[in-house]
């Protein structure tokens, strides 16, 4: 057995306990997504039918309401979240510059995850910390005053963290 | 319940507290305009075609989710409304397609006559380009969500009417839409193709993919499916005498405006260019054209000759469980009295005889107990023997109701897997063919646990003792090894089935179709009086029926040992009321049964055979001696409307009228008469089946007149006192009406619990102690045990599926299912072919593997003439009479070498 095909099965007897663990309970959809998704990192597409039948609902509902949230992932995301601010003010400091070099540095588009799975490129449309602008958040921190320099050492050696 | 009153456009008018406005304003004759509402479904207020204005708070209002509240004044036609309904409508039609020309939809567009209605002409706003069009390989139905308004009609469809469940909104925003897990087509998901969601799209986004014949319909005729035991209601549509699409018909019916795969596309058939359009004769070995009045001719003298010649007896009539209750009647009676003899019988024999003896015994009436909306109310539900998805798909749609939307507890005992076992709160898998065990050790575990209803027992019952004493002596442990199922599996069910006060029994041809099918019966029969479940609303027995009218058959009379009614043919006073009626003798002795007829050892008396509507080449055991049988006959008549395996064979074929052909009545499982109509004319010379008998008395000399169909069921309803034909005919006969509102609004014992309301035809029901017969021993050189049954997309003999184009492409030949686990040990693979041998007969078929069987059991659909799976069984005589068993034998798999 493969490294991932066992790390696949721990994942699965995971989500049946979790599952097993909200069954009965009403209105326990969002919440179970939720507690997958911050064990696992995201929600693994096999697992829409296992959380179905717990629930009793139809996998296709299940499915409704994970694509209907954006905070929630049915392909799995990297170790950290770059959020790169459009809101306007990080515009007229020269946002999309910033966002043009995170994905040259990175290697990615927005949407997407490096291959080593240690970034994923996300925008967000104002981080409420303006008088910084530019910015972008790297996980929970927030880089202010961004520019090409700091891009390059943030994301130097291919995007693993220095 | 409070009134309430609200002032609707300047009228005071007043609803129960809890009526929306768009109810109440639909009872006042006040038209809102929707496009998302269904009274079937409930209401989201998805669209806001319906919004309304409420005066004092300026509010405008979804009338459709909006209860009513007391002093509400409601505008639904102000200027603001009006404007903006006409916006809203404006914008659905912005990001709508420019193809109302080409589009199929037309006329019946909700969203066209809408715009057309508010007289919208250019939108003035800008056009949203429409998302791309998915491809479809199904030959049934085709989505454009181009078209797609987000009204969530279909989504409903699928989860709350055939609580299928394989679409739901999928995304957000512009994006969103319908679509099913993973967006796959609707092939690769859970989809049954039963067309639901296509009768109710209010615009072109679902469609049927394929018509027979194109065009706007001209004519709309409501009648009833053909397919199965439901009964359901269907809209034919018809232009120039062709059938153009079929909807769920009749607000109010049974099937809640849902149908199955063959309802809704399943008529291929009645325009298949197969269809006999003339009578044919057989002249030197081969069968040609000939004038109806040649060949009644022909089947009139050979028929007098034979019964001169070798007496009455000698002949013999089937009936057809696929024909019309009118037809029936008229066959039994020609059988009766022109005949001379009581050698008629019906199809429905084959899964029937054991409800009509087990049920007769314990309850006085071989029936379902309930109708089927009352099964909804049931807080219990046990499926025994029986695949509802499958053979009655409109029970499973009620059942899964019952379990999804109130609650129900689910009980099913099935060697398979089945849709419904994925539903159940407890799946018991007992060896095939042990049900009698299984629901003795429910009984016992009832009594023993004192889970019965003592005062029902006590007041309405007799023979407890012989129950309890025969029960005394059923040994959990025998039970657990002769069915594989453990005693904490029987008491979880016993304890579920029992806590309720209304629980249902639904049982198919799973069970009846075995040498032991009336023991079980009568043992599930035992479980319901046990626990008083008779005569209460969602309490009582469901016997679901093969056909579309095997329950009617009998009711009228297609029998051997029953005249109309069930009233034996050796009760003196029934047959000289008949007699005085008919003005004719009638034969008191039983006749032959169908599986005496075409297998018994008195199968020689018979010189000439009659069959109507039946293929049973097919459909009965041991297909080759029945070819040897047919073949030895001196006059064998097919009336059919195809030229079948058995017609094949016939020295006159009839050419007969199809469902969509003829007026009259099919009774449905539940016990409801439900009306047929001309939609479409019949082919060529062919005639309805019932013309064609009374021609042929004519014929004879002994004339039986009859106006029309409707004057044959005021006979009926005269002769048989059975409840559904006379709340029939004082309900709806005369006014088209088949919908089933009325008859729940007349007395006539068909209000909550039905049939036994009062007492029971005895003033007692009956315990019926059941013991087990083994079906017998595998013989060692059988290993495997064969079980077969119909399939979703084929049905019946498969004369009809394999002539309706759709569903055979869709499903196009049969093949035998087996666990992986016995395809390894037979080393064939998906789709490879194998050799499948009984003691009497031999078929090959490609294998598919499922996860759906247990170990050793295969399963063979019988409803594909290339694989004559009736030609494995073989006619069992046991104790109680002969039994065919045609659900299942021991067989011989081999893997069949592949030429290279």
């Amino acid at each position: 057995v493969s490294e991932d095909g066992k790390s696949a099965e721990l994942d699965r007897t995971r989500i049946a306990s979790l599952v097993a663990e909200s069954s009965g309970e009403k209105w326990s959809l969002i919440p179970l997504l939720q507690r997958i998704q911050d064990e696992l990192g995201y929600i693994p597409p096999d697992s829409i039918p296992v959380i179905a039948r717990g629930l009793g609902l139809f996998p296709s509902q299940v499915q409704g309401v994970i694509s209907f949230y954006t905070q929630l992932y049915t392909h799995p995301r990297g170790r950290n979240v770059v959020r790169v601010c459009r809101g306007t003010a990080c515009h007229v400091r020269g946002g999309k510059t910033i966002l043009k070099l995170v994905k040259q540095n990175l290697g990615v588009e927005e949407g997407e995850t490096t291959e080593d799975m240690e970034y994923t490129l996300e925008t967000v449309a104002c981080i409420g910390v303006c008088a910084l602008a530019p910015n972008l958040v790297v996980g929970d921190h927030v880089y202010g005053h961004v520019n090409p320099k700091k891009v390059e050492q943030l994301f130097k050696n291919g995007g693993k963290r220095g | 319940l409070q009134p309430v009153t609200i002032t609707l456009n300047g009228r005071e008018v007043s609803g129960l507290a809890g009526t929306t406005i768009l109810e109440l304003a639909t009872e006042s004759g006040v038209d809102i305009p929707t496009l998302c509402h269904d009274v079937n479904l409930a209401p989201v207020g998805a669209c806001r075609v319906c919004l309304v204005e409420e005066e004092r708070s300026g509010g405008l209002l979804a009338s459709c989710v909006t209860p009513i509240a007391s002093g509400m004044v409601i505008n639904t036609h102000s200027e603001r409304v009006v404007e903006h309904r006409k916006t809203i409508v404006k914008l659905m039609l912005a990001s709508h397609p420019d193809s109302c020309v080409v589009c199929d939809k037309g006329n019946r567009c909700q969203l066209r006559q809408l715009a057309s209605d508010m007289g919208i002409g250019l939108l003035g706003f800008e056009r949203l380009l429409p998302v791309s069009v998915s491809e479809e390989l199904n030959p049934f139905l085709e989505r454009d969500l181009s078209k797609c308004i987000l009204c969530a009609k279909c989504i409903r469809a699928c989860q709350e009417l055939v609580v299928e469940g394989a679409i739901d909104y999928y995304q957000r925003g512009f994006a969103a839409r319908p679509a099913t897990v993973g967006d796959v087509p609707l092939e690769y998901s859970e989809c049954t193709f039963c067309g639901t969601c296509v009768a109710l799209c209010p615009t072109g986004a679902l469609m049927e993919k394929e018509t027979a014949y194109r065009g706007t319909s001209h004519t709309s005729v409501e009648t009833t499916c053909p397919w199965c035991g439901c009964g359901c209601s269907l809209d034919v549509e018809a232009k120039d005498g062709r059938i153009v699409r079929v909807r769920p018909g009749g607000n109010g019916s049974e099937n809640k405006g849902a149908l199955c795969v063959r309802g809704s596309y399943g008529y291929d058939f009645v325009h298949s260019p197969d269809r006999l359009t003339t009578p044919l004769v057989r002249e030197e070995g081969a069968l040609r054209e000939a004038s109806w009045d040649e060949a009644l001719e022909v089947v009139a003298g050979g028929l007098a000759r034979l019964k001169s010649e070798h007496g009455g007896d000698s002949l013999a009539v089937l009936g057809s469980p696929k024909c019309t209750n009118e037809e029936n009647y008229l066959l039994q009676r020609f059988s009766r009295t022109v005949l001379g003899t009581n050698n008629i019988d019906n199809g429905s024999r084959l899964y029937n005889a054991a409800s009509r003896e087990g049920l007769g015994a314990s309850l006085g009436f071989s029936g379902t107990t309930n109708r089927l909306s009352h099964l909804e109310h049931a807080g219990a539900i046990l499926v025994v023997g029986a695949d509802p998805d499958v053979c009655a798909p409109v029970v499973s749609y009620a059942i899964k109701r019952a379990v999804k939307q109130k609650g129900a507890r689910l009980i099913v005992i099935d060697p398979r897997r089945t849709k419904l076992s994925s539903f159940a709160d407890v799946w018991l898998r007992p060896r095939v063919g042990t049900d009698v065990v299984l629901m003795n050790a429910l009984c016992k575990v009832v009594i023993d646990q004192g889970l019965f209803d003592d005062e029902f027992v006590s007041r309405r019952t007799d023979n407890f003792d012989a129950l309890a004493e025969e029960l005394r002596e059923c040994d959990l442990a025998f039970v657990e090894s002769a069915t594989g199922v453990g005693y904490e599996g029987i008491l979880q069910a016993a304890r579920l089935y029992s806590a309720v006060s209304q629980a249902a029994i639904v049982y198919g041809t799973g069970v009846t179709q075995y040498p032991n099918g009336p023991a079980a019966v009568r043992a599930l029969a035992n479980l319901v009086l046990l626990t008083g479940n008779v005569g209460r609303s969602g309490g009582g027995v469901y016997a679901l029926q093969m056909d579309a009218n095997g329950q009617g058959a009998c009711d009228v009379g297609a029998l051997p040992d029953f005249l109309p009614g069930y009233r034996s043919v050796s009760d003196a006073e029934g047959r000289e009321r008949l007699e005085g009626l008919w003005e004719s003798p009638l034969p008191r002795e039983a006749g032959l049964t169908a599986v005496e007829l075409l297998g018994g050892p008195s199968a020689g008396r018979v010189k000439g055979l009659y069959v109507v509507g039946d293929n049973v080449m097919l459909g009965f055991p041991n297909g080759r001696r029945v070819a040897e049988l047919l073949a030895s006959l001196d006059l064998l008549v097919v009336q059919d409307i195809f030229l079948t395996e058995t017609a094949r064979m016939a020295t006159v074929v009839l050419p007969g009228a199809s469902f969509a052909e003829k007026d009259g009545t099919y009774t449905s499982f539940d016990g409801s008469v439900r009306k047929l109509q001309v939609a479409v004319p019949a082919p060529g010379a062919s005639l309805p089946d019932g013309e064609i008998v009374m021609r042929l008395a004519e014929k004879m000399g002994t004339p039986m007149r009859y106006s029309s169909p409707a004057a044959v069921m005021d006979e009926i309803v005269e002769v048989c006192s059975l409840p559904g034909y006379r709340a029939y005919v004082d309900g709806s006969y005369a006014q088209a009406d088949s919908g089933s509102k009325r008859q729940d609004e007349l007395g006539n014992g068909w209000g909550v619990g039905r049939i036994y309301g009062g007492l029971f035809p005895e003033g007692f029901a009956r315990f019926c102690p059941s013991a087990y017969v083994p079906v017998g021993d595998s013989p060692g050189d059988y290993p495997f045990t064969l079980v077969t049954g119909p399939t979703l997309f084929r049905f019946g003999t498969g004369a009809r599926g394999s002539r309706s184009s759709r569903l055979e492409r869709f499903c196009p030949a049969g093949f035998v299912e087996m666990c992986l686990r016995d395809a390894e040990s037979l080393e064939v693979k998906a789709s490879q072919r194998v050799r499948i041998a009984s003691p009497v007969g031999v078929v090959e078929c490609g294998v598919r593997v499922t996860e759906t069987l247990p170990q050793g059991t295969v399963f063979v659909p019988c409803s594909f003439p290339d694989i004559p799976v009736n030609q494995l069984f073989d006619v069992a005589v046991d104790g109680e009479g002969m039994n065919a068993s045609c659900r299942s034998c021991s067989v011989r798999i081999e893997r069949i070498e592949c030429r290279e």
